[in-house]
Protein backbone atom coordinates (compact mmCIF):
# COMPACT_ATOMS: atom_id res chain seq x y z
CA UNK A 1 0.00 0.00 0.00
CA UNK A 2 0.95 3.38 -0.90
CA UNK A 3 2.37 5.97 1.82
CA UNK A 4 2.49 9.64 1.11
CA UNK A 5 4.19 12.32 2.98
CA UNK A 6 1.48 15.00 2.76
CA UNK A 7 -0.87 12.34 4.26
CA UNK A 8 1.02 12.64 7.80
CA UNK A 9 -0.60 16.06 8.11
CA UNK A 10 -3.72 14.22 9.03
CA UNK A 11 -3.69 13.42 12.68
CA UNK A 12 -5.81 10.50 14.10
CA UNK A 13 -8.01 12.79 16.50
CA UNK A 14 -10.52 10.64 18.01
CA UNK A 15 -11.06 6.95 17.94
CA UNK A 16 -14.29 5.60 18.26
CA UNK A 17 -14.93 2.74 20.02
CA UNK A 18 -18.05 0.03 19.77
CA UNK A 19 -17.15 -1.65 22.78
CA UNK A 20 -19.67 -4.17 22.66
CA UNK A 21 -21.22 -6.35 19.49
CA UNK A 22 -24.12 -7.20 22.04
CA UNK A 23 -26.64 -4.84 23.04
CA UNK A 24 -29.09 -4.90 25.90
CA UNK A 25 -31.58 -2.77 23.86
CA UNK A 26 -33.50 -3.68 20.61
CA UNK A 27 -34.09 -0.29 19.06
CA UNK A 28 -35.79 -0.67 15.74
CA UNK A 29 -33.99 1.91 13.81
CA UNK A 30 -30.37 0.95 14.97
CA UNK A 31 -28.03 1.65 12.15
CA UNK A 32 -25.32 -0.91 13.46
CA UNK A 33 -28.11 -4.19 13.87
CA UNK A 34 -26.06 -5.40 17.41
CA UNK A 35 -27.31 -8.55 18.59
CA UNK A 36 -29.63 -8.57 21.78
CA UNK A 37 -27.68 -9.36 24.92
CA UNK A 38 -30.31 -10.77 27.63
CA UNK A 39 -29.34 -12.38 30.73
CA UNK A 40 -26.79 -15.37 29.70
CA UNK A 41 -26.12 -14.32 26.23
CA UNK A 42 -22.41 -12.76 25.64
CA UNK A 43 -21.13 -11.55 22.29
CA UNK A 44 -17.79 -10.48 21.26
CA UNK A 45 -16.55 -7.69 23.49
CA UNK A 46 -13.13 -5.22 23.11
CA UNK A 47 -11.02 -6.75 24.70
CA UNK A 48 -8.99 -4.07 27.78
CA UNK A 49 -5.42 -4.90 26.63
CA UNK A 50 -6.19 -4.17 22.95
CA UNK A 51 -7.62 -0.97 24.15
CA UNK A 52 -5.13 -0.06 25.78
CA UNK A 53 -2.65 -1.17 22.93
CA UNK A 54 -4.63 0.88 20.86
CA UNK A 55 -4.89 4.03 22.97
CA UNK A 56 -0.63 3.37 23.51
CA UNK A 57 -0.33 3.52 19.76
CA UNK A 58 -3.19 6.14 18.58
CA UNK A 59 -1.37 8.25 20.74
CA UNK A 60 1.90 9.41 19.12
CA UNK A 61 -0.64 9.83 15.81
CA UNK A 62 -2.37 12.49 17.51
CA UNK A 63 -5.06 11.32 19.91
CA UNK A 64 -6.53 13.50 22.19
CA UNK A 65 -10.21 12.15 22.72
CA UNK A 66 -11.76 8.94 22.70
CA UNK A 67 -15.54 7.91 22.05
CA UNK A 68 -17.02 4.95 23.84
CA UNK A 69 -20.53 3.68 21.97
CA UNK A 70 -21.59 0.09 21.00
CA UNK A 71 -23.76 -1.82 21.23
CA UNK A 72 -24.26 -0.40 24.70
CA UNK A 73 -21.01 0.44 26.30
CA UNK A 74 -21.57 0.60 29.32
CA UNK A 75 -22.49 -3.47 28.69
CA UNK A 76 -18.98 -4.02 28.47
CA UNK A 77 -17.86 -5.86 31.76
CA UNK A 78 -14.57 -4.24 32.36
CA UNK A 79 -15.82 -0.39 31.43
CA UNK A 80 -14.73 0.99 34.87
CA UNK A 81 -11.02 -0.12 33.92
CA UNK A 82 -11.57 1.06 30.44
CA UNK A 83 -13.02 4.70 31.66
CA UNK A 84 -9.69 4.24 34.31
CA UNK A 85 -7.93 4.34 31.39
CA UNK A 86 -9.18 6.81 29.64
CA UNK A 87 -8.70 9.10 32.55
CA UNK A 88 -4.65 8.63 33.25
CA UNK A 89 -4.32 9.02 29.54
CA UNK A 90 -6.17 12.35 30.43
CA UNK A 91 -7.97 12.15 27.00
CA UNK A 92 -11.38 13.83 26.53
CA UNK A 93 -14.44 11.59 26.82
CA UNK A 94 -17.65 11.01 24.67
CA UNK A 95 -19.91 8.30 25.65
CA UNK A 96 -22.99 7.26 23.91
CA UNK A 97 -25.29 5.35 25.63
CA UNK A 98 -28.69 4.63 26.17
CA UNK A 99 -28.48 4.79 30.00
CA UNK A 100 -29.93 2.24 31.06
CA UNK A 101 -27.16 0.83 33.06
CA UNK A 102 -25.84 4.43 34.15
CA UNK A 103 -25.44 3.23 38.17
CA UNK A 104 -24.37 6.91 40.03
CA UNK A 105 -20.86 5.01 40.36
CA UNK A 106 -20.74 4.30 37.18
CA UNK A 107 -21.50 8.01 36.09
CA UNK A 108 -19.31 9.39 38.65
CA UNK A 109 -16.67 6.92 37.11
CA UNK A 110 -17.24 9.14 33.71
CA UNK A 111 -17.21 12.25 35.43
CA UNK A 112 -13.61 11.71 36.63
CA UNK A 113 -12.80 11.91 32.90
CA UNK A 114 -11.88 14.93 31.00
CA UNK A 115 -13.95 17.31 29.24
CA UNK A 116 -16.84 14.45 29.16
CA UNK A 117 -20.05 14.94 27.20
CA UNK A 118 -22.19 11.94 27.49
CA UNK A 119 -25.88 11.29 25.45
CA UNK A 120 -28.35 9.43 26.50
CA UNK A 121 -31.10 7.90 23.95
CA UNK A 122 -34.76 8.88 24.97
CA UNK A 123 -36.94 8.32 22.23
CA UNK A 124 -40.66 9.34 23.83
CA UNK A 125 -41.98 10.83 26.79
CA UNK A 126 -43.10 8.11 27.97
CA UNK A 127 -42.64 4.57 28.64
CA UNK A 128 -45.13 3.04 26.01
CA UNK A 129 -43.37 5.55 23.38
CA UNK A 130 -39.57 4.60 23.96
CA UNK A 131 -40.14 1.38 24.66
CA UNK A 132 -41.81 0.44 21.46
CA UNK A 133 -38.60 2.13 19.98
CA UNK A 134 -36.30 0.32 22.12
CA UNK A 135 -37.76 -2.99 21.65
CA UNK A 136 -37.23 -3.70 25.88
CA UNK A 137 -40.09 -3.41 28.70
CA UNK A 138 -38.66 -1.36 31.44
CA UNK A 139 -35.59 0.77 29.69
CA UNK A 140 -37.68 3.77 29.56
CA UNK A 141 -37.90 3.90 33.47
CA UNK A 142 -34.40 2.46 33.58
CA UNK A 143 -33.04 5.16 31.29
CA UNK A 144 -34.41 8.29 33.41
CA UNK A 145 -32.81 6.61 36.06
CA UNK A 146 -29.30 6.83 34.13
CA UNK A 147 -29.95 10.87 33.52
CA UNK A 148 -30.59 11.49 37.22
CA UNK A 149 -27.63 9.79 37.71
CA UNK A 150 -25.23 11.43 35.42
CA UNK A 151 -26.90 14.79 36.61
CA UNK A 152 -25.77 13.86 40.13
CA UNK A 153 -22.62 13.02 39.20
CA UNK A 154 -22.44 16.65 37.81
CA UNK A 155 -23.57 16.14 33.76
CA UNK A 156 -25.82 18.31 32.09
CA UNK A 157 -26.14 15.23 29.61
CA UNK A 158 -27.46 15.27 26.32
CA UNK A 159 -30.69 13.62 25.68
CA UNK A 160 -31.34 12.48 22.15
CA UNK A 161 -34.20 11.62 20.21
CA UNK A 162 -34.48 9.61 17.06
CA UNK A 163 -37.34 11.15 15.02
CA UNK A 164 -39.96 8.97 13.68
CA UNK A 165 -43.89 8.75 12.61
CA UNK A 166 -44.75 7.23 15.86
CA UNK A 167 -42.70 9.54 18.47
CA UNK A 168 -43.22 13.17 15.96
CA UNK A 169 -45.73 14.18 18.32
CA UNK A 170 -43.85 13.99 21.19
CA UNK A 171 -40.95 16.40 20.47
CA UNK A 172 -42.04 19.44 22.44
CA UNK A 173 -42.71 16.78 25.65
CA UNK A 174 -39.14 15.13 25.37
CA UNK A 175 -37.33 18.80 25.88
CA UNK A 176 -39.86 19.18 28.68
CA UNK A 177 -39.16 16.16 30.55
CA UNK A 178 -35.43 17.01 29.82
CA UNK A 179 -35.39 20.48 30.84
CA UNK A 180 -36.93 18.67 34.16
CA UNK A 181 -34.35 15.89 34.28
CA UNK A 182 -31.38 18.61 34.46
CA UNK A 183 -30.21 17.94 30.80
CA UNK A 184 -28.12 20.41 29.33
CA UNK A 185 -29.35 19.66 26.04
CA UNK A 186 -31.39 17.94 23.39
CA UNK A 187 -30.68 16.29 19.86
CA UNK A 188 -33.12 14.98 17.33
CA UNK A 189 -31.92 12.93 14.65
CA UNK A 190 -33.33 11.74 11.59
CA UNK A 191 -33.53 7.82 10.84
CA UNK A 192 -30.75 6.80 8.54
CA UNK A 193 -31.98 4.48 5.80
CA UNK A 194 -29.01 1.73 7.38
CA UNK A 195 -30.11 -1.65 8.64
CA UNK A 196 -32.50 -1.78 10.36
CA UNK A 197 -33.11 2.09 9.83
CA UNK A 198 -33.70 1.22 6.44
CA UNK A 199 -36.75 -1.33 7.13
CA UNK A 200 -38.24 1.27 8.67
CA UNK A 201 -37.97 3.50 5.86
CA UNK A 202 -39.33 0.78 3.76
CA UNK A 203 -42.09 -0.12 5.59
CA UNK A 204 -43.13 4.04 5.89
CA UNK A 205 -42.48 4.42 9.91
CA UNK A 206 -39.96 6.96 9.06
CA UNK A 207 -40.90 10.85 8.39
CA UNK A 208 -40.60 12.17 4.66
CA UNK A 209 -38.17 14.32 3.91
CA UNK A 210 -40.90 17.22 3.55
CA UNK A 211 -42.32 16.43 6.97
CA UNK A 212 -38.58 16.63 8.47
CA UNK A 213 -37.96 19.96 6.98
CA UNK A 214 -40.91 21.14 7.92
CA UNK A 215 -40.17 19.61 12.10
CA UNK A 216 -36.68 21.01 11.53
CA UNK A 217 -37.86 24.77 10.82
CA UNK A 218 -40.58 24.52 13.86
CA UNK A 219 -37.30 22.89 16.08
CA UNK A 220 -35.03 25.34 15.40
CA UNK A 221 -37.69 28.49 15.44
CA UNK A 222 -40.61 28.45 17.74
CA UNK A 223 -39.78 25.24 20.43
CA UNK A 224 -35.90 26.04 20.12
CA UNK A 225 -37.12 29.92 21.58
CA UNK A 226 -39.11 28.59 24.29
CA UNK A 227 -36.21 26.53 26.29
CA UNK A 228 -33.21 27.52 27.62
CA UNK A 229 -31.82 24.34 26.59
CA UNK A 230 -29.44 24.00 23.83
CA UNK A 231 -31.40 22.32 20.62
CA UNK A 232 -29.69 20.85 17.78
CA UNK A 233 -32.01 19.08 14.98
CA UNK A 234 -29.68 17.49 12.97
CA UNK A 235 -30.71 17.69 9.68
CA UNK A 236 -27.59 18.40 6.73
CA UNK A 237 -25.98 21.77 7.05
CA UNK A 238 -27.93 23.03 3.48
CA UNK A 239 -31.07 23.33 5.92
CA UNK A 240 -29.80 25.08 8.95
CA UNK A 241 -30.34 28.46 9.13
CA UNK A 242 -26.98 30.26 9.22
CA UNK A 243 -27.43 32.14 12.34
CA UNK A 244 -28.21 28.79 14.11
CA UNK A 245 -24.57 27.81 13.25
CA UNK A 246 -22.47 30.74 13.60
CA UNK A 247 -24.45 33.29 15.22
CA UNK A 248 -24.24 34.68 18.63
CA UNK A 249 -26.00 31.87 19.95
CA UNK A 250 -25.39 29.44 17.38
CA UNK A 251 -24.64 25.64 18.12
CA UNK A 252 -21.84 25.54 15.66
CA UNK A 253 -21.89 22.83 12.64
CA UNK A 254 -21.70 19.46 14.52
CA UNK A 255 -19.57 18.12 11.90
CA UNK A 256 -18.62 15.14 11.02
CA UNK A 257 -14.85 14.76 11.88
CA UNK A 258 -13.84 11.98 9.16
CA UNK A 259 -10.47 12.56 8.15
CA UNK A 260 -9.62 12.74 12.10
CA UNK A 261 -11.14 9.71 13.55
CA UNK A 262 -11.40 5.87 13.71
CA UNK A 263 -13.52 2.93 14.58
CA UNK A 264 -12.51 0.10 16.42
CA UNK A 265 -15.09 -2.98 16.35
CA UNK A 266 -15.90 -5.11 19.43
CA UNK A 267 -14.50 -7.65 17.70
CA UNK A 268 -11.09 -5.86 17.40
CA UNK A 269 -11.15 -4.55 13.99
CA UNK A 270 -10.33 -0.88 12.46
CA UNK A 271 -13.09 0.95 10.39
CA UNK A 272 -14.21 4.09 8.70
CA UNK A 273 -16.82 4.11 11.65
CA UNK A 274 -19.13 1.27 13.35
CA UNK A 275 -20.79 1.17 9.57
CA UNK A 276 -17.64 -1.78 9.50
CA UNK A 277 -20.47 -3.66 11.88
CA UNK A 278 -22.31 -4.00 8.39
CA UNK A 279 -20.16 -2.98 5.58
CA UNK A 280 -17.44 -5.17 5.35
CA UNK A 281 -15.65 -3.12 2.26
CA UNK A 282 -15.30 -0.06 5.10
CA UNK A 283 -12.79 -2.88 7.53
CA UNK A 284 -9.44 -1.76 7.47
CA UNK A 285 -7.55 -4.33 9.46
CA UNK A 286 -7.35 -5.85 12.68
CA UNK A 287 -5.70 -4.70 15.67
CA UNK A 288 -4.05 -7.76 16.76
CA UNK A 289 -2.30 -7.95 13.88
CA UNK A 290 -2.15 -4.16 11.86
CA UNK A 291 -0.17 -1.25 13.06
CA UNK A 292 -2.73 1.39 13.95
CA UNK A 293 -0.08 3.72 12.30
CA UNK A 294 0.04 1.54 8.89
CA UNK A 295 -3.96 1.55 9.08
CA UNK A 296 -4.09 4.91 9.89
CA UNK A 297 -1.82 6.07 7.04
CA UNK A 298 -1.83 3.15 4.10
CA UNK A 299 -5.39 2.54 4.17
CA UNK A 300 -6.77 3.08 0.55
CA UNK A 301 -10.27 4.04 1.31
CA UNK A 302 -8.74 6.50 4.38
CA UNK A 303 -6.24 7.93 1.94
CA UNK A 304 -8.99 8.53 -0.91
CA UNK A 305 -11.41 10.30 1.51
CA UNK A 306 -9.07 12.72 2.60
CA UNK A 307 -7.80 13.37 -0.77
CA UNK A 308 -11.61 13.64 -2.20
CA UNK A 309 -13.28 15.78 0.23
CA UNK A 310 -14.95 17.94 -0.73
CA UNK A 311 -14.36 18.31 -4.39
CA UNK A 312 -15.22 14.63 -5.52
CA UNK A 313 -18.75 14.35 -4.09
CA UNK A 314 -21.04 13.52 -6.52
CA UNK A 315 -24.98 15.08 -6.65
CA UNK A 316 -26.41 17.45 -5.03
CA UNK A 317 -23.42 17.39 -2.93
CA UNK A 318 -21.60 18.15 -5.86
CA UNK A 319 -23.62 21.66 -6.04
CA UNK A 320 -24.04 22.46 -2.83
CA UNK A 321 -22.43 25.55 -1.01
CA UNK A 322 -22.34 23.82 2.57
CA UNK A 323 -20.12 20.73 1.00
CA UNK A 324 -16.71 22.50 2.81
CA UNK A 325 -18.12 22.01 5.39
CA UNK A 326 -20.36 19.30 5.27
CA UNK A 327 -18.16 17.18 3.58
CA UNK A 328 -20.93 15.23 2.27
CA UNK A 329 -23.08 14.93 6.20
CA UNK A 330 -22.16 11.01 6.73
CA UNK A 331 -19.52 9.18 4.39
CA UNK A 332 -20.34 5.72 5.84
CA UNK A 333 -24.42 6.46 4.80
CA UNK A 334 -23.26 7.16 1.50
CA UNK A 335 -21.53 4.70 1.20
CA UNK A 336 -24.53 2.19 2.37
CA UNK A 337 -26.78 4.19 0.13
CA UNK A 338 -24.72 4.64 -3.26
CA UNK A 339 -22.12 1.71 -2.88
CA UNK A 340 -19.43 4.38 -3.33
CA UNK A 341 -17.56 6.63 -1.24
CA UNK A 342 -18.29 9.60 -3.48
CA UNK A 343 -22.35 9.09 -3.69
CA UNK A 344 -24.44 11.77 -2.50
CA UNK A 345 -25.81 12.43 1.23
CA UNK A 346 -29.34 10.19 0.63
CA UNK A 347 -31.73 13.25 2.28
CA UNK A 348 -29.96 16.10 -0.06
CA UNK A 349 -30.23 14.05 -3.08
CA UNK A 350 -34.11 13.36 -2.20
CA UNK A 351 -34.82 16.98 -1.37
CA UNK A 352 -32.94 18.20 -4.52
CA UNK A 353 -34.91 15.56 -6.54
CA UNK A 354 -38.69 16.65 -4.73
CA UNK A 355 -37.53 20.29 -5.09
CA UNK A 356 -37.26 20.86 -1.54
CA UNK A 357 -33.25 21.69 -1.15
CA UNK A 358 -32.65 25.16 -0.03
CA UNK A 359 -32.14 26.93 -3.61
CA UNK A 360 -29.78 29.82 -1.70
CA UNK A 361 -27.24 26.67 -1.12
CA UNK A 362 -27.20 25.25 -4.55
CA UNK A 363 -24.42 26.79 -6.62
CA UNK A 364 -25.70 29.44 -8.25
CA UNK A 365 -24.98 28.96 -12.57
CA UNK A 366 -22.82 31.56 -13.61
CA UNK B 1 -5.26 52.29 2.43
CA UNK B 2 -6.29 55.42 2.91
CA UNK B 3 -9.45 56.84 4.35
CA UNK B 4 -10.88 58.16 0.63
CA UNK B 5 -10.46 54.77 -0.63
CA UNK B 6 -13.82 53.13 -1.77
CA UNK B 7 -14.27 49.45 -1.35
CA UNK B 8 -16.03 47.59 -4.37
CA UNK B 9 -17.29 43.84 -4.52
CA UNK B 10 -15.52 41.63 -6.99
CA UNK B 11 -18.15 41.43 -9.78
CA UNK B 12 -17.71 37.36 -9.58
CA UNK B 13 -19.16 37.40 -6.15
CA UNK B 14 -23.11 36.46 -6.07
CA UNK B 15 -24.93 37.27 -2.91
CA UNK B 16 -27.56 34.44 -1.61
CA UNK B 17 -30.08 36.07 0.68
CA UNK B 18 -31.58 33.92 3.13
CA UNK B 19 -35.04 34.20 5.32
CA UNK B 20 -33.15 35.44 8.73
CA UNK B 21 -31.34 37.93 6.81
CA UNK B 22 -28.04 35.96 6.81
CA UNK B 23 -26.74 35.39 3.77
CA UNK B 24 -24.32 33.41 1.94
CA UNK B 25 -21.79 35.06 -0.65
CA UNK B 26 -20.27 32.25 -3.30
CA UNK B 27 -17.04 33.15 -5.45
CA UNK B 28 -17.75 31.83 -8.83
CA UNK B 29 -14.03 31.53 -9.57
CA UNK B 30 -12.97 29.29 -6.56
CA UNK B 31 -16.16 27.76 -5.70
CA UNK B 32 -15.48 29.14 -2.14
CA UNK B 33 -18.66 30.30 -0.05
CA UNK B 34 -18.92 32.43 2.99
CA UNK B 35 -21.64 33.11 5.38
CA UNK B 36 -22.97 36.49 6.41
CA UNK B 37 -24.59 37.79 9.82
CA UNK B 38 -27.37 40.39 9.04
CA UNK B 39 -24.71 43.14 9.87
CA UNK B 40 -22.03 41.88 6.91
CA UNK B 41 -24.64 41.52 4.51
CA UNK B 42 -25.58 45.52 5.22
CA UNK B 43 -21.63 46.11 4.90
CA UNK B 44 -21.63 44.41 1.23
CA UNK B 45 -24.41 45.92 -0.17
CA UNK B 46 -22.62 49.39 0.77
CA UNK B 47 -19.79 48.45 -0.94
CA UNK B 48 -20.57 50.12 -3.98
CA UNK B 49 -17.19 51.95 -5.22
CA UNK B 50 -19.20 55.22 -3.92
CA UNK B 51 -18.76 54.87 -0.04
CA UNK B 52 -15.66 55.30 1.84
CA UNK B 53 -15.29 53.01 5.29
CA UNK B 54 -16.39 55.70 7.61
CA UNK B 55 -19.22 56.33 5.49
CA UNK B 56 -20.12 53.03 5.83
CA UNK B 57 -20.09 53.15 9.71
CA UNK B 58 -22.35 56.29 9.30
CA UNK B 59 -24.62 54.73 6.97
CA UNK B 60 -24.64 51.69 9.87
CA UNK B 61 -25.03 53.89 12.41
CA UNK B 62 -28.39 55.21 11.03
CA UNK B 63 -30.01 52.07 10.60
CA UNK B 64 -28.14 49.93 13.05
CA UNK B 65 -29.21 50.28 16.83
CA UNK B 66 -26.21 49.85 19.48
CA UNK B 67 -23.34 49.95 16.63
CA UNK B 68 -20.07 49.99 19.08
CA UNK B 69 -17.66 52.75 19.13
CA UNK B 70 -14.90 50.30 18.22
CA UNK B 71 -17.15 49.55 14.94
CA UNK B 72 -14.75 51.66 12.06
CA UNK B 73 -12.07 49.55 13.31
CA UNK B 74 -14.23 45.73 13.39
CA UNK B 75 -15.33 47.21 9.79
CA UNK B 76 -11.91 47.50 8.46
CA UNK B 77 -10.88 44.14 9.33
CA UNK B 78 -14.08 42.50 7.81
CA UNK B 79 -12.93 44.35 4.61
CA UNK B 80 -9.24 43.75 4.49
CA UNK B 81 -11.09 39.73 5.30
CA UNK B 82 -12.91 40.24 2.27
CA UNK B 83 -10.29 41.89 0.09
CA UNK B 84 -7.91 39.35 1.18
CA UNK B 85 -10.08 35.88 0.43
CA UNK B 86 -10.51 37.95 -3.29
CA UNK B 87 -13.90 38.72 -2.89
CA UNK B 88 -13.74 42.58 -2.84
CA UNK B 89 -11.04 45.15 -3.74
CA UNK B 90 -10.67 48.88 -4.20
CA UNK B 91 -11.53 51.13 -6.88
CA UNK B 92 -7.61 51.59 -9.17
CA UNK B 93 -7.77 55.44 -8.99
CA UNK B 94 -7.04 57.32 -12.44
CA UNK B 95 -4.17 59.97 -12.76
Amino acid sequence: MPEDNKNHKYHLNQLYFYLTEGCNLRCRHCWIMPKYQADGHTYPLLHLDLFRSIIEQAKSLGLSGVKLTGGEPLLHPQIHEILELIRVEDLRLTVETNGVLCTLDLAQKIAACKNTFVSVSLDGADAETHEWVRGVPGCFKAALEGIRNLVEAGFRPQVIMALMRRNKGQVEAVVRLAERLGAGSVKFNIVQPTARGERMHESGETLTIEELAELGRWIETTLSASTTLRIVYDHPLAFRPLGKMFGDSGDGCELCGIVGILGVLANGSYALCGIGEIVPDLVFGHAQKDRLKDVWFKTPVLLEVREGLPHRLEGICNNCLMKGLCLGSCIAQNYYSGKKIWAPFWYCEEAYNQGLFPETRIRPNI
Amino acid sequence: MPDTAKPIPNSLVVLREEFDDWAILFDSATGNAFGLNPVGVFVWKCLDGNRTIKEIVNELRENCEGVPEEAEGHLREFIQDLVEQGLAGYETQKD
